[in-house]
């Protein structure tokens, strides 16, 4: 093997750390430029990548796991007593929920409402978070194989975490509602007045740009609009907690930092044209519990 | 200016391969431990800047042993995988060795505090360019609080990465010798 001289290796050392700095200034500042030029690169790293990660990420929620039974172990009489006062609320909940369906279902039939669409769901685990406070995204073991595509929207069973982005064959990015980038288009369930949920980078995002936002008060349901298509409405995002000029905070009802799987929803809003013949009673109700449920409350 | 580099001085030879490619290895695992998702509330933000602990006391013991290219391959990819702007932890991660080199002789030989006080001031920096150079990517004042909570917990969690890595580092000592 030909060995450089002492001289060449040197100047090697001495020039080759500089350059990389400039090379990584560089880099920031054409990637400022143009957003997609590394998405494909990130996609295809993230597919490579997500097996490894998905089994390192495992011993964290084991560990995770572990620790809320011990907890629990502690908490266990407080629990039982919370649980049965919220069971007993939730029974007369559940006969309010049957009857305002059943209502529902005369309603649309007598008005001919066009049926929903039916929806799918990919439960997708969580193998990667963007760690350190700048971005507000994490990374889930399914993608295009298993039918996630770009711009659908993740929940869990209590609301809306955010909207898929980076979309790989084995992995896609989530960039959650909290993102200083993320902007839902949503709507004040009491007043319906149209705003923008606009993440910035706290846990919980603003308001803004709210139709009427003298009307806010704390308390009031946040769901999604659904309009500009990209997330279908009604899905329930969180609750007003404090009010500020022009807007509120919203403290969104999924603890985004303790979530370990989502749902990836494809509502087929792409195909969500109009059926031609409305069939009264037939609305596509898989799927709807949850969102159903949760803006009963 | 951080940009002068200092040269690297000439340490005992690590024959081993296995052992040689420690420094970059843990520098590795510093990076993908920071992305892992840990179930607890608000930790997404704090992350300790592990990768900066790693560089830190690599450059100062076996400087030799993490090439700076490694270091940039772990930068672009740390933030490929992480979803930021990508070239902003190579950056930083490089500006980090660059000074720590310029510096490395005063903490060889010292006492663990002093060798922690250096790291505190080194994580001060970088943390407060990381979050200058997002100000600038995102053009608006972010939220400096996350940061600051961020360095103390980098601060705080270093005894305990310095200590797996002066472990790490006796058992490479051994091999080499």
């Amino acid at each position: 093997m030909i060995r450089p001289s002492a001289q060449l290796r040197a100047t090697i050392q001495r020039t080759v750390p500089p350059f990389l700095i400039l090379l990584s200034a560089a880099i920031i500042i054409v990637g400022k430029a143009d957003q997609s030029m590394f998405e494909s690169l990130r996609v295809a790293l993230a597919d490579d990548l997500s097996p490894g990660l998905d089994m390192l990420s495992r011993p964290f929620s084991v560990a995770s796991t572990a620790f809320d039974r011990v907890r629990a172990f502690f908490t266990m009489y407080e629990d039982n007593l919370r649980l049965e006062r919220e069971n007993e609320r939730l029974l007369q909940w559940q006969q309010a929920a049957l009857k305002l369906s059943a209502d529902n279902r005369d309603l649309r039939g007598l008005l001919k409402v066009v049926p929903e669409n039916a929806v799918s769901y990919v439960t997708a685990r969580i193998i990667a978070d963007s760690g350190g406070g700048y971005v507000r995204t994490v990374m889930v073991n399914a993608g295009s194989e298993q039918g996630v595509s770009r711009g659908q929207a993740a929940i869990t069973g209590t609301g809306l975490v955010g909207r898929m982005t980076e979309v790989g064959s084995r992995a896609a990015r989530v960039l959650l509602i909290t993102d200083l980038n993320s902007r839902i288009p949503v709507v004040v369930e009491s007043s319906h007045a149209n705003a923008v949920l606009a993440g910035d980078n706290s846990e919980r995002p603003r308001l803004i740009y709210a139709n009427d936002p003298d009307s806010l008060k704390i308390g009031d349901r946040i769901i999604t609009s659904g309009e500009g298509g990209v997330f279908p409405p009604g899905l329930p995002v969180g609750v007003v907690t404090a009010l500020e000029h022009g807007g509120a905070r919203v403290e969104p009802y999924v603890d985004l930092s303790r979530m370990e799987y989502i749902l990836v929803v494809d509502y087929g809003l792409s195909r969500a044209l109009p059926q031609p013949v409305p069939v009264a009673g037939r609305a596509s109700r898989r799927g709807k519990g949850s969102a159903d449920e949760a803006s009963a409350r | 200016m951080a940009l002068k580099v200092s040269s690297i001085p000439s340490l005992p030879r690590v024959n081993n391969g296995l052992a040689r490619a420690i420094p970059i290895a843990t520098t590795v695992a510093a990076a993908i431990v920071s992305i892992l998702p840990v179930q607890a509330p608000g930790y997404a933000a704090l992350t300790p800047a592990f990768t900066l602990m790693a560089v830190y006391h690599w450059t100062i013991y076996r400087p030799d042993l993490l090439p700076p290219v490694g270091l940039f391959a772990v930068g672009v990819a740390h933030d490929m995988l992480s979803g930021g702007p990508v070239g902003i932890s190579a950056l930083v991660l490089l500006l980090a060795r660059a000074a720590v080199l310029r510096y490395r002789r005063i903490f060889i030989n010292r006492t663990f505090p002093f060798v922690w006080a250096g790291f505190t001031v080194l994580s001060a920096t970088a943390l407060l360019s990381l979050w200058a150079l997002h100000c600038l990517m995102q053009l608006s004042l972010l939220d400096l609080r996350t940061t600051m909570f961020r360095g103390v917990a980098t601060v705080a969690i270093f005894p305990l990465a310095s200590f797996a890595l002066g472990r790490t580092q006796r058992a490479l000592m051994e091999t080499a010798a």
